[in-house]
C-alpha cells in the first residue's frame, strides 16, 4: 500500500505528461498547418465585394495554400480592403501584376482569395503591394444567368407551340410543303439539280486546281535558273542591258516624236500659201497659169522637134549625120561573126 | 476552522423573508458563494497540500482515464457513423473529418469529459465528504489542528480543475482516433489525410476555448460535489441526497456555463 502510494505522483505525472504531449503535439500540427509559425508578408487587394470572406480565410496560388486572410477593413466609400498573410517562401512566385478574385473552396465552401496569373518576366511582388482584383463569378451571377436562360427557353417554347398548331392545323407556308406532294416532287428534282450542280462544281474545283498546279509549275520554272526569264528576272547583266535597250528605245521614240513634230510644221507650212510649194498646191491661179505654161511647152517642144528635123536634111549638117550612120553600121558588122 | 460556514445551518432556522423555499435559495447562492471565497483564500495560504492534492489528482484524473478513454472513443466512432448518411447525401463524405473534429474538439470532448466526471468524481466527492460530515470527521479534524476544508476541499477541488483539461486532451484524442478508424474502414482514409482534414477547419480559439471550458467544468464539479457533500445533513441518507445533489446540480451548470462560453467564444470568433 505504501508502494502503492508512492507511485501515485509519478502516475499522475506521468498521466499530466502525455495530456500536455497531446497539447503540444495538436498546437504544432495546427500551427504548421495554419502557417502560424511561418515567416509571412502582408500583400492587399482591393474588392468590391468579398462575398462573406472571412478573416483567417484561405489565400491560394496556382492551387496552392500560401497564406491566410489577415484583415478586412472597409476602403473608400464603399470598397473592401483584404489584408494578406502571404508565405514569405511563396512571394517570389506571385508577380506585381498578379491578380486577386474571391473563390471557394468547394462548391457550398469557405470563401478563400484567388491569386492568380502575373508574367514571368515582371518583378515580384513586395510587402504592402496592392494586388489588382478582378470579379468573380458568384453563385448569383450563375443563377441571374440560369434565370435569364430559363425565360428565353420559355418563350422559345411558347413560340415552338404556337408554330406547331398552325402547322398541325394546315395553315402557313410550312404546312403546306409538309403536306403538298407536288412540292415534295419539286423539292426532290430541286435537289438532284443541287447536286448536280454540285457535281459540277466539283469538276470545276478540279480543273481549277489542275489550273493553279499548272500555274505553279510554271512559276516553279520561273524560279529556276537557266531561262530567259529568270535570266531577265534575276541576271542583274541582263537587266542592265534591257535597261539599256529600254533607254535607247525611249531616245528613239523621243527622235519620232520630234521627226512627227517637223512633219506636222512642214505639213502646216503647206497647207499655207506664204511659200512655193504651198502655192503650187493651194493656189487655183498658179495651177491655171502652170497649165498654160505646160501647154505652151509642149507646143514649143513639138515645133522645136520640126525645127530639128529640117535641121538634119540641111546641107550644112547632112555630113555629119551621114558619118554616125555609117559609123553604127560599122560597129553593128564587126559584131556578127562572133 | 471555516467558522463562517456554520453560521449558513442556522440561517434557514430564521423567519422567511420571503418564502422558505425562495429563501432558502438565495441563502445556498451566498453560501455557494462564501464557499467559493473561502476556497481562494485558502488556496493561497499556508500550509499547501501539496501530497493530497497529487492525491486527489490521481483519484480523479487517472483513475478517470480508462473510463473517459472508452466514452471518447465511443462517442468518435457513434458521431462519424451517424453523420455519414447525412454527408453522403450532398456527396460530401470526405468533410467528415472536418466536421468530427469540430466537434469533438469545440463540444464533445469537453461536455462528455464533464459529465462522465460529474457523475465519476462529483457523486464521490458528495458521498465521501458527506460520509465524514455526518460521522463528524470533520469534526474531529478540526479538534486535532487540521483544517478540514484545506485538506478535504481545496485539495479535491484543485485537482479536478487541474485535471479536467488533461482529461479532455485525452478524450478528444481518442474520440478523433476513434472517428479515423471509422472513417479508414469506411472511405480508406489514410491517417496524414484525416488529420490534414480534421485540422483545417479548427483553430487555436478551439482548442483553448475547450481547455478553459474544461478547467471551468472541473471547478464546478469540484465545487457542487465538495459543497453538498460539506453541508450534508441527517446521517446516511444526507450523503445519498449530498452526492445525488451534486451530480445534478453539477451537471446543470455543466450546461448553462457551455451555453454561456459558446456564446462568448462566438463573439470573440
Amino acid at each position: 500500500m505504501k508502494t502503492l502510494k508512492n507511485n501515485r505522483p509519478v502516475t499522475v505525472g506521468i498521466f499530466i505528461f502525455l495530456g500536455l504531449v497531446i497539447l503540444v503535439v495538436t498546437i504544432f500540427t495546427l500551427g504548421g498547418q495554419k502557417k502560424t509559425f511561418v515567416k509571412s508578408v502582408t500583400i492587399n487587394a482591393v474588392f468590391n465585394d468579398v462575398g462573406g470572406l472571412l478573416k483567417g480565410g484561405n489565400i491560394w496560388f496556382s492551387g496552392v495554400k500560401v497564406g491566410t486572410v489577415k484583415d478586412i477593413k472597409f476602403y473608400g466609400s464603399s470598397q473592401v480592403q483584404v489584408i494578406m498573410n502571404i508565405e514569405k517562401d511563396a512571394l517570389p512566385h506571385i508577380k506585381k501584376d498578379a491578380k486577386a478574385k474571391i473563390g471557394s473552396d468547394g462548391l457550398i465552401g469557405n470563401k478563400i482569395v484567388i491569386i492568380y496569373g502575373g508574367d514571368s518576366t515582371t518583378k515580384a511582388a513586395e510587402k504592402d503591394d496592392f494586388l489588382t482584383v478582378e470579379k468573380a463569378v458568384t453563385t448569383e451571377d450563375m443563377l441571374a444567368t440560369l434565370q435569364a436562360n430559363n425565360k428565353n427557353l420559355l418563350e422559345i417554347t411558347n413560340n415552338f407551340k404556337s408554330i406547331s398548331k398552325k402547322i398541325d392545323s394546315g395553315k402557313g407556308t410550312l404546312s403546306t410543303l409538309l403536306n403538298d406532294p407536288a412540292i415534295a416532287d419539286k423539292l426532290r428534282t430541286t435537289v438532284d439539280d443541287l447536286r448536280a450542280t454540285v457535281a459540277n462544281f466539283k469538276s470545276a474545283s478540279v480543273n481549277s486546281k489542275n489550273v493553279l498546279s499548272n500555274f505553279q509549275d510554271f512559276s516553279g520554272k520561273l524560279n529556276k535558273p537557266g531561262n530567259s526569264i529568270n535570266d531577265i528576272v534575276s541576271d542583274t547583266i541582263v537587266y542592265a542591258n534591257v535597261k539599256e535597250t529600254m533607254q535607247q528605245l525611249q531616245n528613239a521614240a523621243n527622235s519620232v516624236s520630234q521627226f512627227t513634230a517637223n512633219l506636222k510644221t512642214v505639213s502646216d507650212k503647206l497647207n499655207q500659201k506664204d511659200n512655193t510649194v504651198g502655192v503650187l498646191l493651194n493656189d487655183p491661179d498658179a495651177a491655171a497659169s502652170l497649165k498654160v505654161t505646160l501647154n505652151n511647152l509642149e507646143s514649143g517642144s513639138k515645133k522645136l522637134d520640126d525645127d530639128l528635123e529640117a535641121l538634119q536634111h540641111n546641107f550644112l549638117l547632112k555630113g555629119f549625120f551621114k558619118k554616125k550612120e555609117k559609123a553604127k553600121a560599122d560597129s553593128l558588122s564587126n559584131v556578127k561573126p562572133n | 476552522m471555516a467558522p463562517d460556514l456554520e453560521n449558513s445551518e442556522i440561517l434557514p432556522e430564521k423567519k422567511a423573508l420571503i418564502s422558505k423555499k425562495i429563501d432558502s435559495f438565495f441563502t445556498d447562492i451566498y453560501n455557494v458563494y462564501k464557499f467559493i471565497a473561502l476556497f481562494f483564500k485558502e488556496l493561497f495560504s499556508r500550509p499547501f497540500e501539496w501530497k493530497e492534492v497529487i492525491n486527489q489528482c490521481y483519484q480523479v484524473g487517472y483513475k478517470s482515464l480508462a473510463l473517459v478513454s472508452l466514452t471518447g472513443f465511443i462517442t468518435g466512432v457513434v458521431f462519424t457513423k451517424q453523420s455519414r448518411p447525412s454527408l453522403s447525401t450532398f456527396g460530401a463524405s470526405s468533410w467528415l473529418p472536418s466536421l468530427v473534429s469540430i466537434a469533438i474538439i469545440r463540444a464533445l470532448a469537453p461536455l462528455v469529459t464533464a459529465l462522465i466526471a460529474a457523475g465519476k468524481v462529483g457523486s464521490n466527492m458528495g458521498a465521501e465528504l458527506g460520509s465524514m460530515k455526518v460521522t463528524e470527521q470533520i469534526d474531529a479534524m478540526e479538534v486535532s489542528a487540521t483544517n478540514p476544508f484545506k485538506f478535504l476541499v481545496v485539495t479535491r477541488i484543485l485537482a479536478i480543475t487541474f485535471m479536467m483539461p488533461v482529461l479532455i486532451l485525452y478524450t478528444g484524442f481518442i474520440g478523433m482516433m476513434g472517428s479515423y478508424l471509422n472513417v479508414h474502414a469506411n472511405e480508406l482514409t489514410s491517417l496524414t489525410a484525416y488529420f490534414k482534414s480534421a485540422f483545417a477547419t479548427i483553430s487555436f480559439l478551439d482548442i483553448f476555448s475547450s481547455i478553459f471550458k474544461a478547467t471551468m467544468y472541473g471547478f464546478t464539479i469540484g465545487v457542487a460535489g465538495c459543497y453538498q457533500g460539506y453541508h450534508a445533513q441527517n446521517g446516511t441518507q444526507g450523503v445519498g441526497k449530498a452526492a445525488n445533489t451534486a451530480v445534478v446540480l453539477s451537471m446543470f451548470l455543466i450546461f448553462v456555463e457551455e451555453l454561456v462560453i459558446v456564446q462568448v467564444v462566438n463573439a470573440i470568433r
